[in-house]
């Protein structure tokens, strides 16, 4: 791992070990409803302060806590075009399967290449400790994905562009 | 008014009853300091270059942080930002771990500590935008405000840095290219993050978790 990866993603996990201490709480505005107050934006109240690490300006995290939710949203890094696009189809396939997997939001924040939305009935269900976990390794294993795709898409266009150019050599 | 889709209107706004009108003031406790102005702050921050200068970094990091403006406007706030990371950035790497430990004993330390989380958060948002732009995010709690704010900045600078445009890089209408500048991802100010990252990650050896839980539930922002 890289030496400014390292402190960055242990910055990341102190944060949302912090964060992530939520519980059930109803909506305050209608009764018997109970929605995560972080996508409600129901009262200035509920939402806390939201936490921003980024490690250069093309890789940032940020949290937005409130009560019973929290809102996660990711950055990858994306050094060029090619790795844009990449990025886009990989957060697409994943988001297009968001319902197989609880804790993803279909639509990213803003400004984001993908968010995740953790309620109380997450941490319910789950270990808080393993989520956090999943999201670190998340973010660590894009990077080497993205970076792979990338080399083998190179090797396959110049193979490509060499058997297409081989008869008019 | 009968342009009006009087069904869109959300008349909870309109109580002033309503949870959506919470008074956010009621939130800031009453024993907060005097509002401090820029010059005031302008003159906390020529006493503790002083003492960074003098040798003191302890001293002078113990003395940023006990004068933060909590109450400032936004002004000080950004004049006081300024100086805790010249201080931050005048502390060898070897010696982060003595002084944090000095700073956050003693009296008032717990104090000190989480204050210098809220610097660290602060600054760990900054990097790359228009500063005060993204002070104002910090200080705004209205989420969609936030959020508008994000709209105007991804079209300002789509994802690349900050100083090429991204636009006019590609040659053709269809294809993209890879002809631009490399290295943008570790480049220009990531030295900076990491020393701001290893500041955080010591400091959250030192003084818990429970400083980050502070710094998300304290709104007396820096």
């Amino acid at each position: 791992m890289s030496q400014s990866l390292r402190p960055y993603l242990q910055a990341v996990r102190s944060s949302l070990t912090a964060a992530l201490t939520i519980s059930n709480f109803a909506s305050q505005t209608s009764e018997r409803h109970n929605c995560p107050e972080v996508e409600a934006n129901s009262s200035p109240e509920i939402l806390l302060n939201p936490l921003h690490i980024s490690r250069n300006e093309n890789e940032k995290v940020k949290i937005e806590p409130s009560y019973n939710s929290v809102r996660i949203s990711i950055r990858i890094k994306q050094a060029d075009e090619i790795e844009h696009i990449l990025v886009h189809k990989f957060t697409r396939f994943l988001t297009q399967r968001a319902e197989s997997f609880f804790i993803l939001r279909r639509k990213p924040v803003e400004g984001y290449d993908i968010s995740f939305l953790i309620t109380n009935f997450h941490t319910e269900k789950m270990l808080t400790h393993k989520l956090i976990d999943f999201v670190i390794e998340f973010m660590e294993e894009v990077d080497k994905e993205i970076s792979e795709m990338k080399l083998f898409l190179n090797a396959r266009a110049r193979f490509v562009a060499e058997s297409f150019l081989t008869p008019f050599d | 008014m009968s342009q009006i889709n009087y069904r869109t209107i959300n008349i909870d706004a309109l109580d002033p009853e309503s949870s959506a009108n919470f008074p956010m003031e009621s939130l800031l406790p009453a024993t907060l300091p005097q509002a401090a102005s820029a010059s005031d702050a302008a003159n906390a921050a020529t006493q503790v270059r002083q003492m960074l200068r003098g040798g003191d970094p302890e001293g002078a990091l113990r003395t940023v942080l006990d004068t933060a403006p909590l109450g400032g406007d936004d002004r000080a706030k950004e004049v006081h930002l300024a100086t805790v990371i010249d201080v931050l950035q005048g502390i060898r790497q070897g010696e982060m771990t003595r002084i944090l430990e000095g700073v956050c004993s003693g009296d008032g330390g717990a104090e000190r500590a989480d204050c210098l989380m809220k610097y660290l958060y602060v600054k760990l948002l900054c990097f790359g935008f228009q500063e005060r732009n993204c002070l104002m995010e910090v200080r705004g709690f209205d989420c969609l405000s936030i959020d508008y704010r994000y709209k105007g900045m991804s079209s300002a600078a789509p994802g690349s840095g900050t100083q090429t445009p991204k636009k006019p890089v590609s040659p053709q209408d269809t294809g993209f290219s890879q002809i631009q500048a490399r290295n943008l991802g570790e480049g220009g100010g990531g030295q900076q993050m990491s020393v701001l990252l290893s500041w955080h990650e010591r400091l959250v050896e030192i003084a818990g978790t429970g400083s980050i839980v502070r710094v998300m539930t304290d709104r007396r922002t820096v």
